[in-house]
């Protein structure tokens, strides 16, 4: 299995290199301590044989030195001599006694046995051992024999007077004594054993009984002298020195002097347990100290691993809190460093992601995620959230006529000016392009009042190297919950209020069901639109533009409907805006221009000139071919340029002013007639309309239904047709309602007049009619007739 | 003591005529040949041999922590006297049977002699010098002699007759050869013996 964690793995590390240390360590020592036992009971065993040797030798001199003593005894000697055996007898006994030999035998020199202190009856038999009578009394010698069974150390003396007359045998017994002593002084167990006639056994020993009959069995008497034997003697194993003291014919007495191994190994097994006692604690220890050390390194490592997992979740706010001189030390500082690196990049990183560079306002996918945390919120605490969408009027104008640098400058000056007005906003975000967005948390009921303080702070102009730029605004509103329970919708919902804001030139406006449902529409509507150009569903109705000067009608407009099969006449204002959307426009203009200029050759047929004037929007214009179209059609209905007149909203040109200046250029070649329509609703700079090859400026009817009423918009109004005719252009009243309208506006000057004062759209065959009746002019004293208007 | 081993020898030893007596050398030499020194020989007459005269003295002297003579042969009824030549004391003892004795220690003249006056062999010994050892061969005849470094021992004016000769040496032991001899005086003189004695050690 492998070991997995560090911790472990350095302790498994540390106790198995311990361990095998001493095991290493143990193994030698108890190698060395049992060899060392092994030699030393064998030395203590040599020592003893030397010792052994030693005192036999001195017990041999001792009975020599006695005997001799006892031989020269004068009164002794007198005694053999005069062979007093009673006196021989109790002197061997008084001698013997004095030294502790309790064998004294005194052997004349027929070799009997005179008298002897064992047997005091056995006189008189032959002394067992002649070879130990010898004449010269330096010779004597020591040497063990058995006497009456048992075991001596004999040394015969011969009696000299001065020749011999006999020997003194003198003997010590080998008896427990002997070996008792041989052990104090050696410290071996001793046994002296007899290999004889009445059989082997122990003569003496320090054994006791069992161990004495242990021995007997286990000794190798086959072994020759002085080898070392192991023996097994009462179950203990010992080191044995078999010493061979006599070997004749009869009898063998050896001396065993052995020593137990378990008693030699006793002090070394006590060494091997406090060794093993040792091992174990510093075994123990080992661990304790290589968990300490373990800990140690794992402990801050688990914690930078805390740290890391940490910053792997994404929180780079703890800081590292070690601080360590060590590799781990750098380690975790290294990893503070990255922490910090991390946490800068991916601030930097979600700045990118989430803000937007030019205005370092919340980008889309920032708003998308406030907005989405908010309903969120919102949605637990019941409470209310509002979202305002804003672009910028003219804002492509600005950018393709002055340059990136100059759009990029009015869009920062916007969001400053949006951070700077919107105070309370959660979130102000631009989602691209010129579209803003502002999220607003708290139920704020007071969301127009925001929105009019927004469009009130670009009403100033934005200043670009002390150049004044005009920038307008559309703002639509939606709030949570009733405009949308989730961002999708709100933000959608809101781009529909935005969308009817800018629509209805209202500056902003709060979303509403019916610019929903409008919306919903759209989509059905796209399809049905394209059923209508296919099954004439689309009518074009004109209305006349009638001569201040002349009250003569010598133009038209023509304006688009549509008769739907179910939902009867759909008005305009639902479909076109929507058609521009979409880029359907390019198909409903093409339908409206031809139509309008084959209704214009019709007309020019039957005898009526009518200058035709179409609407175009600004997509219109982005198309390059059409004034190759107008051209076609007019050749083909045999129409001549002039009698056709093409309206430009202000917006229309100024979304892109080059291009639509190209292709104004070429339509103005083509010699058609060409308008601005609903003049003075945008803010475009008159200066620039000088450039374009116009020739009449129609004004906007939220002037004219105004004017009578308000003073200053007369003012306008007045100030505008002087404008108009100063730069050459025929000047246009739309929405002209009522005779005091009539009455002012031709006092003021202005060219032509169009409005339902003087009639409404009217189909083709209805204009024709209203034409014949009024015999081509308007009157307006006449206007009173109910017929005129009843059969439009 | 074993008893000496008899040796029967019929030896007639031609003597001349008219002479009464006769010098018997007897050549003791040990298994080897080599001369016995301290060999004593005596010549035990068939009958009656005389007593020893009154008034026999023989001397062991003491010199250097030894006896002087080492061997002595006398006849019994002899005093034997102990001069210590040393300037030490010595305290002359015997346990033999046939004289057994003991002399305090002594120096100079102090000693009494002692009368040898049984037949036998007497060892001595001095009680303060274990190796001081001497032998008393104690006969019953005058006719005796000890032998020197050459091993000869001659009898001297031994009366024609038949006569027991008896050789002994410390060297063999005191074991004795015992022979036969008939002393002739006509015989041509000395008449020289080998005698073989056993040597041990």
């Amino acid at each position: 299995m492998r070991i997995q964690r560090l911790q472990t793995r350095i302790i498994v590390l540390f106790v198995a290199l311990l361990a095998l240390v001493q095991v290493a360590a143990f193994w030698f020592v108890n190698a060395t301590n049992s060899r060392n036992a092994e030699t030393r009971v064998a030395e203590e065993l040599n020592v003893g044989q030397r010792v052994f040797a030693r005192l036999l030798e001195q017990n041999a001199e001792k009975l020599k030195l006695s005997a001799r003593v006892l031989a020269s005894d004068f009164a002794f000697r007198e005694a053999i001599a005069t062979h007093d055996t009673g006196t021989i007898g109790s002197a061997l006994a008084n001698h013997g006694a004095r030294i502790g030999a309790e064998a004294m035998v005194f052997v004349d020199l027929e070799g009997k046995v005179v008298s002897d202190t064992l047997s005091p009856r056995g006189a008189s038999r032959a002394f067992e051992y002649p070879a130990l009578l010898k004449a010269d009394r330096n010779a004597a010698n020591a040497s063990m024999e058995v006497l009456d069974e048992r075991a001596f150390q004999l040394v015969a003396v011969p009696v000299m007077a001065p020749l011999p007359i006999g020997w003194v045998v003198m003997g010590f017994a080998v008896d427990d004594r002997l070996a008792s002593d041989l052990r104090q002084l050696t410290e071996l167990e001793v046994s002296f054993m007899l290999d004889g006639q009445p059989g082997r056994r122990v003569l003496a020993s320090t054994l006791d009984l069992r161990e004495q009959q242990s021995l007997l069995a286990d000794m190798p008497w086959g072994a020759s002298s002085a080898t070392r034997q192991i023996m097994n003697i009462g179950g203990v194993d010992h080191q044995a020195l078999v010493i061979t003291l006599d070997d004749n014919d009869h009898a063998r007495i050896v001396a065993v002097l052995h020593r137990s191994l378990g008693d030699a190994m006793a002090s070394s097994e006590r060494l091997r347990n406090m060794l093993f006692f040792l091992a174990a604690i510093s075994l123990a220890m080992s661990i304790l100290g290589s968990i300490a050390v373990a800990r140690n390194i794992t402990r801050p490592l688990e914690e930078l691993a805390t740290v890391a997992a940490r910053i792997e979740k994404g929180d780079y706010t703890a800081p590292v809190s070690l601080k360590r001189a060590d590799e781990i030390g750098v380690l975790a500082s290294s990893l503070n460093h990255m922490r910090g690196g991390i946490a800068d990049r991916e601030k930097r990183i979600l700045k990118l992601a989430y803000e937007d560079p030019l205005t370092d306002l919340a980008n889309r996918s920032r708003f998308s995620n406030e907005l989405e945390q908010a309903i969120t919120q919102a949605a637990l605490g019941d409470l209310r959230l509002t979202i305002l969408m804003m672009d910028l009027d003219r804002f492509k104008y600005v950018n393709d006529t002055l340059g990136h640098g100059v759009g990029d400058h009015v869009l920062r000056e916007v969001s400053v000016r949006l951070q700077r007005t919107v105070t309370g906003a959660e979130c102000i975000a631009r989602l691209g392009g010129d579209e803003f967005a502002i999220l607003v948390r708290h139920a704020n009921d007071d969301s127009s009042e925001t929105a009019r303080r927004i469009i009130a702070a670009l009403e100033a102009p934005i200043l670009y190297e002390g150049q004044p730029l005009d920038v307008g605004t559309s703002i639509g509103i939606a709030h949570y919950p009733e405009h949308g329970r989730d961002a999708q919708t709100l933000v959608r919902n809101a781009d529909i209020a935005m969308y009817a804001a800018k629509r209805n030139k209202t500056g902003f406006a709060t979303y509403d069901q019916h610019y929903d449902t409008s919306q919903q529409e759209h989509l059905s509507l796209l399809s049905e639109l394209r059923r209508a150009v296919e099954r004439h569903e689309l009518r074009l109705h004109y209305q006349p533009k009638v001569s201040l000067r002349s009250s003569h009608v010598s133009a038209v407009e023509a304006l688009i409907r549509w008769e739907h099969p179910t939902r009867g006449l759909v008005p305009p204002a639902q479909f076109i805006p929507f058609a521009e959307h979409t880029g359907y426009i390019k198909v409903l203009t093409r339908w409206v221009i031809r139509e309008a200029v084959r209704q214009c050759g019709e007309w020019l047929r039957s005898g009526l000139a009518l200058q035709v004037s179409v609407n175009i929007s600004a997509r219109d214009l982005m198309n390059r071919e059409l004034p190759e179209l107008v051209a076609e059609l007019l050749a083909q209905h045999d129409v001549t340029p002039g009698l056709l007149c093409l309206e430009i909203t202000e917006s229309g040109f100024m979304e892109d002013p080059a291009h639509a200046q190209k292709v104004l250029d070429r339509l103005d070649e083509l010699g058609v007639k060409l308008s601005i329509d609903d003049y003075g609703t945008g803010y475009s700079s008159l200066s620039y309309i000088m450039k374009l090859p116009v020739q009449e400026l129609k004004i906007d009817r939220s002037f004219i239904s105004r004017m009578a009423t308000d003073e200053e918009i007369s003012t306008i109004v007045q100030s505008t047709i002087d404008l108009g005719h100063n730069l050459g252009l025929q000047v246009v009243a739309e929405g002209v309602e009522d005779a005091a309208s009539w009455e002012l506006l031709r006092t003021l000057g202005c060219d032509d007049a169009q409005g339902f004062f003087m009639s409404r759209p009217l189909d083709p065959q209805a204009l024709a009619k209203w034409i014949r009746v009024n015999h081509g002019s308007f009157r307006a004293d006449s206007k009173a007739t109910p017929s005129v208007a009843g059969t439009a | 003591m074993k008893p000496a081993r008899v040796i029967a020898a019929s030896l007639a030893l031609l003597g001349s005529a008219g002479a009464s007596a006769a010098d018997l050398a007897l050549d003791i030499r040990d298994a080897a040949g080599r001369p016995i020194a301290d060999a004593v020989a005596y010549a035990q007459p068939a009958g009656e041999a005389p007593p020893a005269r009154a008034g026999t003295r023989a001397v062991i002297d003491q010199v250097n922590k030894t006896f002087v003579p080492r061997v002595t042969i006398v006849q019994s009824g002899t005093q034997v006297f102990f001069p210590n030549s040393d300037n030490i004391r010595h305290s002359i003892y015997s346990f033999s049977p046939a004289k057994t004795f003991t002399t305090k220690l002594y120096s100079g003249r102090e000693a009494a002699p002692v009368l040898f006056d049984k037949t036998g062999l007497v060892v001595l010994g001095c009680n303060i010098h274990d190796n001081m050892v001497a032998w008393v061969f104690i006969v019953d005849t005058p006719w005796f002699a000890r032998s020197g470094t050459d091993g000869l021992v001659t009898l001297k004016a031994l009366p024609d007759g038949e006569y027991t000769i008896t050789t002994s040496a410390p060297a063999g032991g005191f074991k004795s050869r015992e022979m036969r001899v008939l002393v002739d005086g006509s015989a041509a003189s000395p008449v020289r013996i080998p005698v073989a004695l056993e040597a041990g050690s």
